[in-house]
């Protein structure tokens, strides 16, 4: 049996909201003691999600035995759309679910909505990820780089990444002309959140597709700061920290045809 | 023509060796494709309303030329890099094969001068798209087409589909694209179908893996080139009587035609007769080891379109209009510009799942992909 309770809703709505343009199907890893852990890929095989819900996540979270619930994120996402931001929110599923029970319960009200949702079997390729050594790692206010992804992306349909160690630098090239934005290092002791730090071992300089940039950022407001973990010709990290666990992506670069 | 009821087998005792997905999936890879097979399709295919194929004004066919302009930008724009292959000249052994089709070509003409005095107008259509041949110039028309558009092709010595094979084997392309299901007796790493059909079909891509049939086959290659050869190719004969289920058992029994030979020899009541001079061993021979261009040896480059080369070619030639020319060749210049997006799966593994066996242990249904639960 599990029981997964959030104090507020919004965070569960925001993680679906946040990955289900990318991804369909997904099946949802229940375990006590990693809570809930999904890995998705998109069709096409470009962008990696990797979601872990930790028991810290919930306000109270048991899982008697492991559960693999087959999801439609679409669906799981109209369902959710049913309750309010601030109502508790619980998961439920028996032992050999065919179905996951989603609860919410009004703080202010005593109003309970009960809604089930069909479960399917998806059949999906795990991917193994092994832990890569990084060229560098770079953590900034998600909403900078939120506005650089969104705003770029009116201009080109890919975004350059330069990293050295002094500075950070977004550059796109479009018909319309060119722009970039540069980042220096800097602490803000008031405020840690807006502080931007760059760990280099050496420069990179990759470029990715804006439109997969453009879907990784609508996770921004899970997290007030994004770190991203850069390898040159290698997929790049980029992770958004939860209360408690993670929501990453991998995101493949583009290419130069080496012909 | 492929192997005979090769399809229906895969799918019956193979169905996790075909994966069906959209063409935009593809994206980023690059694709060889059987360019032979290419232009048959599209004469046969690419028509007018009253069932001519297009021509220009001093009444060439045009059919294949729309063809390979419009598939080849709509894979492009998918992020897809095309190569054509063209065939060489065909192996000694297809001459039967050959001959027989070059006989109900001109059974298939008598018949539609025939239609054209008393038939009706579908009848007449049917016998005269069996009448389609595929000219020298053609061909050269579409090599020139290509070299415009920037895309790269490569003359096969002598079939299409085993050039196709050996740049997927080699790993210059990602796979090889035919309809003809004998690619897969040449192991392509991928061989995908319905590459180049129609838009308006609304067909997935579909990708065997031949590794996978061979599996659940539970058979090496040289068995399962027997087995294409029971089936029926265009290199020699079959033995009459022995369909696909038939072929599969005996196959299974004998591992090889040698042995289903001698033990229809030793067996005076079998109702089975061995062709005489069966050229069976030359068929396998040519699946094997195909005459190819070593992949190594192959450079496949994809240049900027000549857009002038193109309008001139195209519109002043060829009757096609301007503007969409233009508009055509600019969407290919894009899309060759940005990039190629890599993907995930060329950095990490794919595990054998465990998931799915924890699902197994539950419930013992054979359920493959995304069927709803009761």
């Amino acid at each position: 049996m599990l029981e997964g309770k959030f104090d507020q809703a919004s965070l569960l709505k925001k993680i679906i909201d946040s990955i289900k343009d990318s991804v369909k199907l997904c099946n949802f890893n229940c375990t006590e003691a990693d809570g809930i852990t999904v890995q998705a890929i998109d069709d096409s095989r470009v962008l990696l999600i990797a979601l872990k819900m930790d028991p810290g996540c919930f306000q109270e979270f048991r899982c008697d035995r492991d559960l693999v619930l087959g999801l439609d994120l679409e669906s799981l996402g109209k369902i959710l759309k049913q309750g309010n931001n601030e109502d508790y929110l619980t998961l439920i599923a028996e032992d050999s679910p065919d179905s996951l029970l989603v609860v919410f319960e009004d703080k202010k009200k005593d109003r309970i909505s009960e809604f089930s949702l069909k479960l399917m079997d998806i059949d999906s390729d795990v991917l193994t990820i092994d832990d890569m050594d990084n060229d560098c790692s770079l953590t900034m206010p998600s909403s900078e780089f939120a506005k650089i992804a969104r705003d770029f992306k009116t201009m080109s349909e890919s975004l350059q990444i330069v990293v050295t160690k002094e500075s950070v630098k977004f550059k796109a090239e479009g018909q319309i002309g060119s722009g970039n934005v540069i980042f220096k290092p800097h602490t803000d002791l008031d405020n840690p959140e807006e502080s931007i730090k760059i760990d280099v071992n050496s420069p990179v300089n990759l470029t990715f597709g804006a439109k997969y940039l453009n879907d990784i950022v609508k996770a921004a407001s899970l997290s007030s700061t994004i770190t991203m973990k850069l390898t040159d010709k290698a997929p790049a990290l980029f992770e958004f920290k939860l209360p408690s666990g993670y929501l990453r992506y991998y995101l493949a670069p583009k290419f130069e045809d080496e012909e | 023509m492929g192997i005979k009821g090769l399809n229906a087998l895969v799918k019956e005792h193979a169905p996790r060796a075909i994966v069906s997905n959209e063409m935009k999936s593809l994206f980023g890879r690059k694709i060889a494709i059987d360019a032979s097979m290419c232009l048959y399709q599209f004469l046969i295919a690419v028509r007018q309303q009253d069932g001519n194929n297009l021509t220009n004004e001093s009444g060439d066919t045009t059919s294949h030329l729309m063809g390979f302009f419009y598939r080849t930008i709509r894979m492009a724009s998918y992020g897809i890099k095309p190569c054509y292959v063209f065939d060489g000249k065909p192996p000694v052994l297809k001459g039967g094969e050959l001959e027989k089709r070059l006989k109900r070509r001109e059974e298939a003409e008598s018949k539609a001068t025939e239609l054209k005095e008393t038939g009706s107008i579908e009848e007449l259509q049917k016998f005269q798209r069996r009448t389609v041949r595929v000219t020298k110039e053609q061909n050269e028309d579409a090599k020139k087409l290509l070299k415009l558009m920037g895309i790269p092709f490569v003359n096969a010595p002598c079939e299409a589909e085993s050039q196709c094979a050996e740049l997927s084997k080699s790993g210059k392309v990602y796979g090889a694209a035919s309809e003809d299901m004998d690619t897969l007796c040449y192991q392509p790493a991928h061989f995908l179908r319905n590459v180049t059909a129609a838009e308006a079909r609304k067909l997935k891509i579909e990708e065997y893996d031949i590794n996978k049939v061979l599996e659940d086959f539970e058979m090496d290659i040289n068995t399962f080139v027997d087995l294409c050869i029971l089936l029926g190719c265009d290199y020699c004969e079959t033995i009459k009587g022995i369909g696909p289920v038939t072929a599969l058992k005996l196959i299974k029994e004998h591992k090889n035609i040698e042995n289903i030979i001698k033990s229809i020899e030793e067996n005076p009541k079998s109702k089975y007769k061995i062709p005489e001079n069966w050229p069976y061993k030359e068929a396998r021979e040519l699946f094997l080891n195909p005459d190819v261009l070593k992949g190594d040896d192959v450079i496949l480059k994809w240049e900027e379109p000549d857009i002038e080369g193109l309008v001139e070619f195209m519109v002043k030639q060829n009757g096609f209009s301007e503007q969409r020319i233009r508009d055509g060749a600019s969407k290919l210049s894009k899309a060759l510009k940005t990039g190629t997006q890599g993907r995930l799966d060329g950095f990490f593994k794919v595990q054998p799942s465990s998931s799915p066996a924890k699902r197994g242990a539950k419930d013992d249904k054979k359920s493959f992909n995304k069927k709803r639960k009761k």
